[in-house]
């Protein structure tokens, strides 16, 4: 499959400080790909670079197979959409000026702005001000301008981060769907579920490099400690060792009846991200 | 380079609106028309008093107001939103600039009619003044990307307002420290000059210098505003 983005030995330093160093992955067309870390670990920095908002020390970027310098060009930049911590609406404006003003110009017809404003359940607020919006609402009217021309590729930086869980599901179903319809996305966060729920592939980036990638089912094999825990009908609860001792301990406790749930010690994205980098989500 | 009419006006008719709502930035382009108006009440008939008024518009309504918005821009991110659109450089720019045009024109007018300044030959002035306009917003773009906030740039544009408007006064100490001769080709005093020549009779070979001088002036302004934009097109 064509990769959407490549990234080769890509580093940034600040002075002394190395943002991010030989950073390598791919990302594949139409794949929602996951980019986590805690804060500060180098994930917008990244983001900057493949959207050419700011240039690489060491190493090299492509979108669909041409330099990320290529984004300097306008037309280029309609191919993809940005949703950034910094992303700026304008305040004086209600949501729909500020969605309309993006439409002319993505030269998109006004019926954009009501598609966009679905996709992120703020149809009905449409002519508040931006000024007048909580932070969870600015955010969605962010999302809303990223999505309005249904680019190829999205990059998205935290985009639930101020949302909540009814919010936070609905811009998921908007994500998925449009992925479906083969928007590649690019999305960072250091939200362990929410790269669990949406993303195809992971990539665990600590301290400016990256220290993982995979599928998140195959890293939770990969890390699964090969055990299950028995709560027994006295409420107590065991474990055992997915082997045949373990195998034959469980099936002397089902014949005595003494059996009442069963749970797979499968570590979740964030206790492999712990173990990994030995730090801790910020 | 990619050019559409339609995101020009889009970015203006957006400016528009947002500028109508903000009082703090608005209420200064009328203070030109009461100086205008109480220099015309004054009676006071002179080119340097007439030009007073209009570099005092391209001053607060070119430059003070571009820098503004520019700035606004900058400090609330948006700038970096219309950079990241298949908004081209010339399109973002000229979109900008377009509503601080206008409106320097319009008050420009109404400084001239409000003060009673009747031009003896219009082309000539007309085309001086749309070319200091040009070059005042340019003036006003340039510091608009060079300041980091909003209340950065009111600062910073007050030191260039006093050397783009108030140079004229310099002028009479030009004899006792010679080095002030450089104070004669601000793009201000070329069009105070342009317009005492247009005002004996000069036509438009008259003032050609006055008019390459102020062109050059702009051209200058612009090569640095363009410069310092790629470079806030890249953190």
């Amino acid at each position: 499959m064509e990769n959407a983005i490549e990234v080769k030995g890509l580093a940034k330093y600040y002075s002394n400080f190395k943002a991010i160093e030989d950073v390598q992955f791919e990302v594949k067309k139409g794949e929602i790909f996951g980019f986590l870390g805690p804060s500060g670990s180098g994930k917008t920095t990244t983001i900057k670079i493949l959207t050419g908002q700011l240039n690489a020390t060491e190493g090299e970027a492509f979108v669909f197979g041409e330099s990320v310098s290529v984004l300097k060009n306008p037309t280029a930049r309609k191919r993809f959409g940005v949703l950034t911590d910094n992303s700026g609406l304008y305040g004086r404006l209600s949501i729909i000026e500020n969605l309309q003003l993006y439409c002319k110009l993505y030269d998109l017809p006004n019926s954009k702005v009501d598609e966009a404003l679905d996709f992120v359940n703020l149809k009905e607020a449409g002519k508040k001000k931006i000024s007048t919006l909580s932070k969870g609402m600015t955010q969605r009217v962010n999302l809303a301008r990223a999505i309005l021309h249904e680019p190829e590729l999205l990059f998205l930086d935290e985009p639930t981060s101020a949302l909540d869980p009814v919010n936070t599901l609905h811009i998921y179903n908007g994500l998925r769907a449009l992925n479906n319809r083969g928007t590649t996305i690019f999305l960072t966060t250091h939200d362990m579920q929410e790269a669990d729920v949406l993303c195809n592939r992971v990539a665990f980036l600590h301290k400016g490099k990256i220290q993982l990638l995979d599928k998140p089912g195959e890293l939770k094999k990969q890390f699964a400690d090969g055990t299950v825990t028995v709560e027994l009908s006295n409420n107590e609860k065991i474990v055992l060792r997915k082997d045949s001792e373990g195998a034959e301990e469980m099936f002397q406790l089902m014949k005595e009846n003494r059996v009442q749930t069963v749970h797979s010690n499968e570590p979740t994205l964030g206790d492999i991200f712990v173990k990994v980098t030995g730090g801790e989500l910020v | 380079m990619t050019f559409s009419w339609k995101r020009v006006n889009a970015i203006f008719q957006k400016d528009f609106k947002d500028f109508s709502r903000n009082l703090a930035v608005s209420i200064v382009v009328f203070l030109p028309l009461i100086l205008a108006a109480v220099y015309g009440r004054m009676g006071l008939d002179t080119i340097q008093a007439h030009f007073m008024n209009i570099n005092m518009t391209f001053a607060m309504v070119g430059t003070y107001v571009q820098c503004c918005l520019i700035a606004e821009e900058k400090e609330k991110n948006t700038l970096r939103g219309l950079m990241l659109s298949p908004a081209s450089t010339l399109e973002i720019l000229g979109g900008k600039s377009l509503l601080s045009f206008v409106l320097t024109i319009v008050i420009a007018f109404f400084c001239a009619y409000l003060s009673e300044y009747r031009p003896a030959n219009i082309a000539i002035i007309a085309t001086a003044i749309v070319i200091s306009s040009v070059f005042f917003i340019g003036l006003g773009t340039l510091l608009g990307l060079i300041a980091k906030s909003v209340m950065e740039s009111s600062v910073i544009v007050l030191p260039v307002i006093a050397v783009f408007t108030m140079g004229s006064f310099v002028t009479v100490w030009i004899e006792k420290y010679p080095v002030l001769q450089i104070v004669e080709y601000l793009p201000n005093i070329q069009l105070i000059d342009l317009a005492t020549k247009v005002e004996s009779g000069a036509g438009f070979g008259d003032v050609i210098s006055n008019l390459a001088i102020i062109l050059i002036w702009t051209v200058v302004v612009y090569i640095l505003t363009v410069v310092v934009y790629k470079k806030r097109m890249v953190d």
